[in-house]
């Protein structure tokens, strides 16, 4: 438990290892609907879901990245607001003749609640859809845009073994060891067109090896190693009921309030609550998923 | 049938005034394992690509390539991808995607089939070739020898009829490319399919063959079952040897010396009694058997003194109690490497696959920073504050691939640009220039671009910009690699040259032949020290399996002896009369 929240459980999670469809729709309606949210209790279910998971998946280090990306925008967004917004009836103070609202100050609070949860619901997105998954996705939209991302992923990791060689090769030859900015710009120049130079002319070999396995015949299809099997059917299921009904709910406003000219909470009505329940039921499914998963690990350890 | 015929061939690259290719005429049959040898720039590379579709080099071509009795290039897209697969020489380049599974299906989902069909294909393909630990790595955490494998089952996925392999070894280590070969003979037996590999390290290839395609100047000069070709290559006395003779097999070229199938006495004799002459290692000393009237010499282990002992005078690099590891968790690369190398000497630092070898050279560059330990090169501290002194002046390294040090456009100023920093004035970098094109050999390609070499050439190119440095110490991993056993022997004796300049070269090596033959002293290196050093000849006889094929035939008899031609000639003295 302990190494577990000292790294996260991350690519290895329960949840990551269901469809990389069930995925997706998962965060299609997550993050969809928390950037057509603005009324505070949604966001804060939204935020601290997004916390809680963020840090299950990556662990202590979640908090660090989180503090610092979430807090900056924070600050920003809600000066930015205060200061060029001048609409809201309760004027705190006046700034060179222009009002400064309350209301302009906590609706800078909630879109900033609201941005940084969604970048953090970004980085649970980057860490469970790993690159076969979105080539996996991409393909299925089209054959070549799958390819070309799988390439561009083949691509990085070779670029930069490529430029260790090469930076390592001039090393050895005593350059790197000016001083100066332009005998270092000149350095850096130079081992940037050998690495581009050298691309190009591998990438003749790697066109004649496409061509010569078919690249360009028509029809290609393209092929994956995913299944889609029954727990992944329910939990779409799941996903899609809890999902749409928040959906309806946020379409039909009841995920905002209005701030201006005074905050106005809203109404609880039925529909309101309904799409808060479910709102908070698709959210709490890869936490209790990833958890229960967890748990069954320990207990198959402990069995040993 | 025969699977591929190849009928009047000539071919001529647009510009250039001979052919590449002059009247070829050749019949694959089908299921016919093919090796195809010959110099670099001979036009083999040139001849296999005429035999696929998409590769077929752009000039005027005359004459036939078949495959069913249909010409190549007019067979149908779907046809030539599926039956006639392609590899190519460089592991990494060949490879399209990021993940071993993908790559395997890439050529499927060109042909467009449906998931199930690609699954099932992969799978068994995956199983052929033992993948299914790496099946789902990425590629790029594959060392070469997986990557070229992969690069050969990738292919092998579509079940083509024909596969042809350009020099698919030439990048690999040997234990990496005995193992590439023994797939593609698997693939020949097991399979069916016809196979046509051109290579330059033939040892293990030629037994293989069921005929060796011997090439020349665009022509091919000799197609007939390995020991014809090599009593052909042999010919009748010294003068009559073909160069490409140099090329074979230590084994053929022993038995060929002492007189070839000329000598009726004692060839070896398969079980059918069909007399042929020897190929491998076992044919190798079952011959001598026969013909050897030397007792063989007493088994010892551990009766010859430890060379390793011997202290040196004055060592220009020496290495004391080096540790090294890359990350905390990672394992001692090094532990306790001590190590001297004599100035003006040929030092070959020789052992397995990721036992820290390059590590080595690279704390000696200074590139990396050991943990415990010092170097001195020529009196003076590896450490960051020396490092200006010593990389480029006193000591430079010349990589792996030589692309790596390429940035202009012409093979002069490619070499001039090594002086770049150099006070001196252009008239005299133009001498120095001048100078390295003659010692290197390159001067007919002054005007070229450095990408449009051969491989040795751009080694040699590599090689020359480094020494415009003018180290006193050079280092070089792997300077054979992908070499042909000509620009072998230009190479040993550049390194004479420079020996006799006084520059001491260190270098890291597989090539357990170019090491015995040239190196000064060699030494074994095994998890994190060297285990055993000393003078190349005594190094090599003391190692009972780690030495040349050569010695491996004939230390039964006699251990102390090394090259090919040592052996050939003790055999020649006293075979029985």
């Amino acid at each position: 438990m302990k190494e577990m929240f000292k790294n996260g459980i991350g690519e290895d999670a329960e949840f990551a290892g269901y469809h990389p469809v069930v995925n997706f729709i998962f965060f299609v309606f997550a993050i969809g609907i928390t950037m057509f949210s603005i009324d505070p209790v949604f966001l804060v279910v939204t935020l601290s879901f997004s916390w809680a998971w963020s840090i299950l998946l990556n662990g202590k280090k979640a908090v660090r990245f989180n503090l610092l990306m979430t807090i900056p925008v924070m600050i920003v967004m809600a000066v930015i607001n205060t200061l060029f917004t001048h609409n809201g009836a309760t004027v705190l103070f006046y700034l060179n003749y222009n009002r400064v609202t309350l209301e302009a100050f906590v609706y800078g609070l909630a879109a900033a609640v609201m941005i940084s949860s969604v970048i953090i619901w970004f980085t649970c997105f980057n860490k469970v859809m790993t690159s076969d998954k979105f080539i996996y996705l991409f393909g299925k939209a089209a054959p070549v845009l799958g390819l070309t991302l799988s390439m561009i992923f083949r691509f990085i990791p070779l670029l930069k073994s490529r430029y260790n060689e090469i930076s390592m090769g001039q090393k050895c030859m005593g350059r790197h060891v000016e001083k100066g900015i332009f005998a270092k710009a000149r350095q850096l120049i130079k081992e940037a067109s050998i690495l581009v130079s050298w691309s190009l002319e591998a990438s003749i070999e790697t066109s004649d090896s496409m061509e010569a396995r078919g690249y360009g015949l028509h029809g290609r299809s393209s092929f994956h190693l995913f299944k889609f099997t029954s727990r992944d059917k329910k939990l779409t299921a799941y996903i899609l009921v809890t999902g749409i009904i928040a959906s309806v709910g946020c379409a039909l406003g009841k995920t905002s309030i209005y701030y201006y000219p005074v905050i106005d909470l809203g109404k609880w009505d039925l529909m309101k609550m309904i799409t808060l329940l479910s709102y908070i039921l698709l959210l709490v499914a890869p936490l209790v998923i990833d958890v229960l998963g967890e748990k069954k690990w320990q207990a198959y350890r402990s069995e040993i | 049938m025969a699977s591929i015929q190849i009928r009047n061939l000539t071919f001529k690259y647009p510009l250039a005034d001979k052919p590449a290719l002059e009247n070829i005429n050749l019949d694959v049959e089908s299921s016919e394992f093919i090796v195809l040898c010959g110099k670099s720039g001979c036009g083999k590379s040139t001849l296999l690509r005429q035999m696929k579709k998409n590769l077929i080099p752009y000039g005027e071509k005359d004459g036939q390539v078949l495959y069913q009795g249909i010409e190549i290039s007019e067979l149908n897209d779907r046809k030539s991808t599926t039956d006639i697969g392609f590899v190519q020489q460089n592991p990494d380049n060949q490879l399209v995607t990021d993940k071993v599974w993908h790559e395997l299906a890439f050529g499927l989902e060109s042909l467009g089939l449906d998931n199930q069909s690609i699954r099932r294909r992969v799978a068994e393909m995956a199983s052929f070739f033992d993948m299914q630990t790496w099946f789902r790595k990425s590629v790029s955490e594959l060392s070469g020898g997986q990557k070229q494998l992969l690069n050969l089952a990738s292919v092998m996925v579509m079940q083509p009829k024909v596969l042809i392999l350009d020099e698919p070894t030439s990048q690999l280590d040997p234990i990496a490319a005995e193992e590439f070969l023994k797939t593609v003979y698997k693939i020949n037996r097991d399979l069916g399919t016809t196979v046509i590999i051109s290579e330059h390290r033939l040892e293990d290839l030629i037994p293989m063959a069921d005929r060796v395609v011997v090439m020349d100047k665009g022509k091919v000069i000799s197609a007939a079952t390995p020991w014809k070709t090599g009593d052909f290559l042999g010919g009748k006395n010294v003068e009559e040897r073909h160069p490409m003779f140099y090329g074979m097999p230590s084994v053929m070229k022993i038995f060929s010396a002492c007189g070839g199938s000329e000598m009726k006495k004692g060839l070896y004799r398969t079980g059918d009694g069909k007399k042929i002459a020897p190929l491998t290692i076992r044919d190798g000393r079952l011959w001598l058997e026969a013909i050897l009237e030397v007792p063989k010499e007493e088994e010892h282990i551990c009766n010859k003194k430890d060379e390793y002992t011997e202290k040196i005078e004055n060592p220009i690099i020496s290495i004391k109690d080096l540790w090294f590891q890359y990350e905390k968790n990672s394992g001692q690369v090094l532990r306790g490497l001590n190590l001297e190398v004599k100035k003006g000497e040929l030092f070959c630092l020789m052992g397995g696959n990721g036992a820290g070898k390059s590590t080595t050279l690279k704390t000696v560059a200074g590139i990396v920073k050991p943990q415990r330990g010092t170097i001195t090169v020529d009196g003076i501290k590896v450490c960051k504050e020396n490092n200006d002194k010593i990389a480029g002046k006193i000591l430079a390294m010349v990589p792996q691939n030589p692309q790596a040090l390429f940035t202009e456009i012409t093979v002069e100023e490619e070499l001039a640009e090594a002086l770049y920093f150099r006070k001196m004035t252009a008239e005299e970098k133009a001498i120095k220039v001048e100078e390295m094109l003659e010692t290197m050999e390159i001067g007919h390609l002054r005007k070229s671009h450095p990408y449009d070499l051969s491989g040795g050439e751009q080694q040699r190119l590599a090689l020359g910009k480094i020494l415009l440095l003018e180290p006193k110490i050079l280092l070089l991993d792997e300077p054979t690699k992908g070499l042909d056993p000509f620009f072998k022997i230009t190479l040993a004796g550049i390194f004479e040259k420079l020996k006799k300049q006084g520059v001491t070269l260190f270098m890291v090596s597989h090539d357990v032949e170019f090491c015995a033959e040239y190196g000064d002293r060699c030494a074994m290196f095994f998890d994190g020290d060297v285990v055993s050093a000393g003078e190349a000849r005594a190094f090599f006889a003391g190692n009972s399996f780690y030495t040349t094929t050569a010695n491996r035939i004939v230390r039964q008899w006699n251990s102390e002896l090394v090259t090919w031609e040592e052996v050939a000639a003790w055999v020649e003295q006293n075979m029985t009369p």
